[in-house]
């Protein structure tokens, strides 16, 4: 049966080096546009670019940052991974910041009350449950009666948010906690070790494999075909026979368990606790890291990885140009805008 | 009375959310989504308020913030419709740029005073017992927004220029048998809307909140995206919508002014929660009204 679908052919062989050439070229053209026009606007503000810059980069590049970068890519990569999935199967999963929360949520839940080391483990389930009931809320949405899942997620991703904040604020709150309210921290057994002498926790590792799981799945799993075809053309998948909305839906639970294990993994390795601001955009940026690799698992890593660098960068920036934190969004989003929309030449 | 206190609020609340919405609708109408409204009311919020404070004229403010919306909307235009970029993606791109640039500009102006908008009651209507509290004893802008949305019912479905949006719309191919360009249709109704979106926040800031603070519009673009589908792209929908979220925004504080406390965080998740119920229960019938270019976007 399946013998009857090609594969999405891959890009013609011919003028292959040429193409590369061209590409590169418009790829640096694209991100030396979106770096003056960060810097227009640093100018405008009364910042030195050079300097600001300088520093950014300076400081990304001494040690401790270098090991915050890998902490901030391990949530990063994971909730990548819950775009990559479904997107193969043609959904657009915005919700990954919702499901993260989710996750972080269902973690900590475990870890107020299972004692010694059977917590982490479940800690863990528990978080890619949560992550993946919140992505199938979605999923059941679309397959049951045809709501798009891009508007559902992102409204999933507030209740979401009001879920956490509630718990934090009420039954959860730590009474013997002082100022930002909070949970109680998790004891140090639910602690994701940290890989020796350094800051970096194990998550890291989970991250990657679960990376090159999803990357071995896609490639080499008759799941795997069988997703991308229905992300292909869903009308000749259902014409061949396949089950549409169950390979849809298997693809949509995955990747919602995927950001769910990055909520928690991020609450057992650095947060400990849940608080308020909990997950500073993971999801969203993650969502742009997937999109920036074209949704192709292994360059997805890489792009997680220069986002959580822009990320550090961006604390630099606040420490040493006094510019508020969140201004390395800026740099984000031209960057993102330039590879969208310049980094190729527009099809019409 | 709690459910005139809840009305009122939902009238003022729904008041910076219906602009966006309505922009959203021209601009779906045309075949666009634009995810990037959250950013575009964001650089709105903080364009009107600034502007507002700098001048001393909360209606230059309001331009100000129209205009800051549609820039960035002509960016969303630009990348989707002459450079084929992912809606979706580009969309949520420019909430990162929005959020980044009134961070940056908008430092200066948290806890600074500038001139807003006050309520003024408008005389004989606002004197009408309870309709009277819940419509017409409003700021100006509000009261923008009664002829915002029966104008754009308006342009289009009676105008030329409504029925090239639509056009651009349901078949883009017959416009180009015209010799009309739907880019061209398409970049004017996404900045168009973007500005509605602008002008949503600028509403915010001088008129709602009578501040600025960052990330100010939390969620409002976003609920409504999601508004116009289940107002099934008409702009008049869009209007019951609009109040009815709101009214959810009013219940809390309103409740709060009676005493009772309800749990603040369910409450704030009441906008979004009645969104996915409403678009659960439409369900297929909304996109079945959908415009047909955008089916190809929704529904992959």
């Amino acid at each position: 049966m399946t013998a009857t679908l090609a594969r999405p052919a891959e890009r013609a062989p011919a003028h292959r080096t040429g193409t590369a050439l061209r590409t590169a070229g418009r790829w640096a053209g694209a991100l030396a546009g979106a770096v003056a026009i960060f810097c227009v606007l640093l100018l405008a503000k009364g910042a030195d670019p050079v300097t600001a810059l300088g520093d950014m980069v300076a400081s990304t590049f001494t040690g401790a940052s270098l090991q915050q970068i890998v902490v901030k890519a391990t949530p990063l990569i994971l909730a990548a991974m819950a775009v990559v999935l479904p997107a193969r199967a043609g959904l657009t999963n915005v919700g990954g910041e919702g499901q993260v929360v989710i996750g972080a949520v269902a973690g900590a839940g475990v870890g107020l009350v299972v004692q010694g080391p059977a917590a982490l483990p479940l800690m863990l389930l528990a978080g890619a449950a949560g992550g993946a009931l919140w992505a199938g809320v979605a999923a059941a949405l679309r397959l049951a009666v045809g709501v798009n899942e891009a508007v559902t997620t992102l409204l999933l991703n507030y209740i979401a948010l009001d879920v956490m904040l509630y718990l934090i604020y009420e039954p959860w709150k730590d009474r013997h906690g002082s100022g930002q309210p909070a949970t109680r921290p998790l004891e140090v057994a639910a602690r994701l070790p940290l890989l020796s002498g350094t800051a970096i926790h194990m998550g890291i590792v989970i991250a990657l494999v679960a990376a090159v799981a999803v990357w071995l799945v896609l490639r080499a799993t008759s799941f795997g075909f069988k997703v991308s075809v229905v992300g292909g053309n869903p009308e000749a998948a259902r014409r061949a026979g396949l089950p549409v909305a169950r390979l849809i839906l298997v693809a949509m639970l995955l990747g919602g368990a995927l950001a769910g294990l990055a909520g928690v993994v991020h609450l057992a390795g650095v947060e400990f606790k849940l608080r308020p601001g909990l997950t500073t955009n993971v999801g969203y940026v993650a969502f742009l890291a997937a999109w920036l690799a074209r949704h192709k698992p292994l360059p997805t890593v890489g792009a997680a990885f220069l986002l959580a660098a822009v990320t550090v960068a961006g604390d630099s920036l606040q420490l040493d140009s006094g510019l508020p934190a969140a201004t390395v969004n800026v740099l984000m989003g031209l960057v993102l805008l330039a590879v969208l929309g310049w980094s190729r030449r527009a099809h019409r | 009375m709690l459910i005139v206190d809840v009305l009122t609020g939902g009238v003022r609340g729904g008041t910076a959310i219906m602009f966006a919405a309505l922009g959203e609708t021209l601009a779906e109408r045309a075949g666009v989504v634009n995810l990037g409204t959250e950013g575009c009311m964001l650089v709105g919020a903080l364009g009107g308020y600034a502007v507002a404070a700098e001048t001393g004229n909360p209606w230059l403010g309001l331009l100000a913030g129209a205009l800051a919306g549609a820039l960035l909307g002509l960016v969303h235009a630009v990348a989707v419709v002459w450079r084929r970029a992912d809606q979706f993606a580009t969309g949520l791109t420019l909430m990162f740029l929005g959020l980044g640039l009134t961070s940056l500009f908008g430092a200066a102006y948290v806890g600074k005073a500038a001139p807003g908008f006050d309520p003024v009651p408008l005389p004989v209507l606002g004197d009408i017992p309870v309709i009277g509290e819940i419509l017409f004893r409003h700021d100006p802008v509000t009261y923008l927004t009664f002829v915002a949305a029966p104008l754009l019912w308006f342009a289009l479905n009676r105008t030329k220029a409504g029925l090239l949006v639509r056009t651009a719309g349901e078949r883009a191919d017959v416009l180009h048998v015209h010799g009309y360009s739907p880019g061209l249709i398409r970049t004017v109704a996404v900045t168009a809307g973007a500005a509605l979106a602008g002008l949503g926040g600028a509403q915010l800031s001088t008129a709602y909140a009578h501040a600025w603070f960052e990330g100010m519009t939390a969620g409002r673009g976003f609920i409504a995206v999601a508004l116009v589908i289940f107002a099934a792209w008409r702009p008049l929908w869009v209007v019951a919508g609009s109040y009815l979220f709101g009214a959810a925004l009013a219940v809390a504080p309103a409740l709060q002014a009676r005493g009772q406390s309800l749990n603040q965080f369910a409450l704030d998740a009441l906008p979004f929660v009645i969104t996915l119920v409403i678009l659960a229960v439409l369900g297929r019938r909304t996109l079945r009204a959908a415009p047909e270019e955008l089916r190809r976007v929704f529904a992959r």
